[in-house]
């Protein structure tokens, strides 16, 4: 990896050992590559963001260009840093899941139920069924909403605007539901360490039931407008390609991994929740481009809304959640849950000394290592096709600065 | 043949820009609010309209970003008096957790969701303000209350 203080030539013609002996350029200057000797050329270094429009929150990429051609890249966060990990060894452990909403707030639910997994392999508490199926339930409807922002975010950076404003409104409808099962939009705080905070209400099945009907159709028109368009295809294939190895060696876990043609999923590889008990198929990729990451994660959206018929159709009866004392002192221990959240594998690691609250807390966020990538994936590439790989990659800010 | 995605998105464009509006004329018209929508912190009133308060302050313990504050003192006769509720508004993340702590039903999450100020001091409530606190006994069940009147 290069990185942005050692600047040299790169992709520019290298000079020979020719019949005039070349004086050497200061730092981060090179020669034209047209063989005017006398006109030296410099990397220039663009500051991307934290204001710009498509770093999805307050990323600021620092890029150095050769041209138009991307040489390096270099993300630095920070600027949503909240200190939640810190503030979680404050706060008593069902308190904790209103933090970790503002975490990932894009997918506060899986989160969540990564933090409840948590404490219940601490502290031994056994989940009713119910609750397990309800957890699937509304964690695939918040992939669903996830996913909608992404992809209408992707047709932005790529210049398409209609999508955006109808993936709004599917993920309007989805956000309704979900106010109306955990009582808030986007900081559910609904998932607690035993089970849920309550019951489905009545009437939850009618409404997903008439959005599922309708998901099929608007996936379809989707795929007409992005995945059809001859403009999108091309500044998509072969774009921002992360191979397997690259992949696995940055830790990069989701759809990005996926896309790469990895097979792994949480859901698969450590069943969590419901998962065991439905049927569903993890799409792969091959390449692992920008057009690979976007066909995964339409094929994922597809597969939720299929899901959430499955876990409608198979909810059993019960209760919703176990009996958990407020005051939970887990056992002193250390344990680690994992979900499959929209964009990868998001694990919590807790470390309780057996007081009230816990010790340590450690967020494994799945965007974080997915933007690490930022340096191989950018190098070598074209500037423009800069924020069509950041937008495939589905960061969200929150949950890297955390 | 190119071009012919982009002539069928615009197809899909064209058919969504035929199609009534999925919106509604915010302020004039307003979606219902689910059920358990949860937005400010408001008090519940008995029959009598007395706060159910018994200022036990257990929401006070249980709101995780400490905004919520109760000034208590003794009356004549031993019982609870709330000189102040005070309620900042404008740090609460609307969990909820302070609700479900609560023994007496005296808190609920409001549907009041139009919170936005020009002044900042809307931003602190009082949502009590000088009232006696009811008796624990008397709010667990008010049947023993009406039978000891």
């Amino acid at each position: 990896m290069s990185d942005i203080g050692r600047i040299g030539p790169s992709t520019g013609v290298v000079p020979t050992e020719g019949a005039h002996r070349i004086p050497v350029l200061p730092r981060g200057l090179r020669r034209a590559p047209s063989g005017i000797d006398e006109v030296a050329t410099e990397h220039l270094i663009v500051n991307m963001g934290p204001q710009h429009p498509s770093t999805h929150g307050v990323l600021h990429i620092l890029l150095e260009l050769d041209g138009e051609v991307v040489v390096a890249a270099e993300a630095s966060l920070g600027y949503l840093h909240r200190g939640i990990e810190k503030l979680v060894e404050h706060r008593r452990y069902h308190q904790i899941g209103t933090l970790l909403d503002r975490a990932d707030y894009v997918s506060g639910l899986h989160s969540e139920t990564a933090l409840a997994m948590a404490v219940e392999s601490l502290a031994g508490i056994e989940v009713p069924e119910k609750a397990q199926w309800i957890r699937s339930l509304v964690m695939e409807v918040n992939r669903i909403t996830s996913h909608m922002l992404w992809l209408g975010t992707f047709g932005l950076d790529l210049g398409a605007m209609a999508p955006f404003l109808y993936t709004m409104r599917e993920r309007e409808a989805l956000l309704d539901i979900l106010e109306a099962i955990t009582g808030s939009r986007m900081m559910f705080n609904y998932v607690r360490p035993g089970g849920v905070l309550a019951d489905l209400p009545a009437g939850i099945g009618v409404a997903l039931d008439t959005f599922l009907a309708t998901f099929d159709g608007y996936m379809d028109e989707y795929d007409t407008l992005l995945g059809g368009n001859e403009i999108f295809v091309e500044r998509v294939r072969g774009v921002g390609v992360i191979d397997a190895t690259t992949a696995t060696a940055f830790g990069m876990t989701g759809a990005c991994l996926r896309a790469a043609g990895v097979d792994y999923d949480v859901r698969k590889a450590a069943p969590y929740a419901a998962y065991a008990h439905v049927e569903f198929e993890v799409p792969l990729g091959t390449v692992g481009d920008c057009w690979d990451r976007y066909a995964v994660r339409m094929e994922e959206l597809r597969w939720a809304g299929r899901l959430i018929r499955q876990l409608l159709d198979g909810m059993p009866e019960g209760d919703h959640t176990a009996k958990v004392p407020k005051g939970l002192r887990p056992p002193a221990g250390e344990s680690y849950a994992a979900v499959e959240s929209p964009r990868g594998e998001l694990g919590i690691h807790l470390v309780s000394d057996g007081s009230d609250r816990p010790y340590r807390m450690r967020l494994r966020s799945p965007a974080y290592f997915n933007l690490a990538v930022i340096d191989e994936a950018l190098s070598g590439g074209l500037v423009a096709d800069a924020v069509a790989t950041l937008g495939s990659l589905d960061i969200v800010l929150g949950e890297i600065d955390r | 043949m190119w071009g012919l995605g982009i002539l069928k998105g615009m197809a899909v464009t064209m058919r969504n820009a035929m199609r009534g509006p999925i919106t509604v004329r915010y302020p004039d018209q307003r979606l219902p609010l689910p059920e358990r929508a949860r937005w400010a912190v408001s008090h519940r009133y008995d029959e009598n309209g007395r706060p159910k308060c018994t200022a036990c302050l257990i929401c006070v313990k249980e709101c995780p970003d400490h905004i919520l504050s109760i000034a208590v003192s003794r009356t004549a006769d031993g019982g609870k008096h709330i000189d102040s509720y005070r309620y900042e508004l404008g740090a609460c993340m609307m969990c909820g957790l302070c609700v479900e702590a609560c023994p007496y039903d005296a808190i609920e999450m409001s549907h009041e969701y139009e919170l936005a100020s020009a002044d900042q001091g809307d931003l602190v409530r009082e949502l009590l303000h000088d009232v006696d606190a009811a008796s624990p006994r008397r709010a667990a069940s008010p049947a023993k209350e009406a039978a000891d009147a």
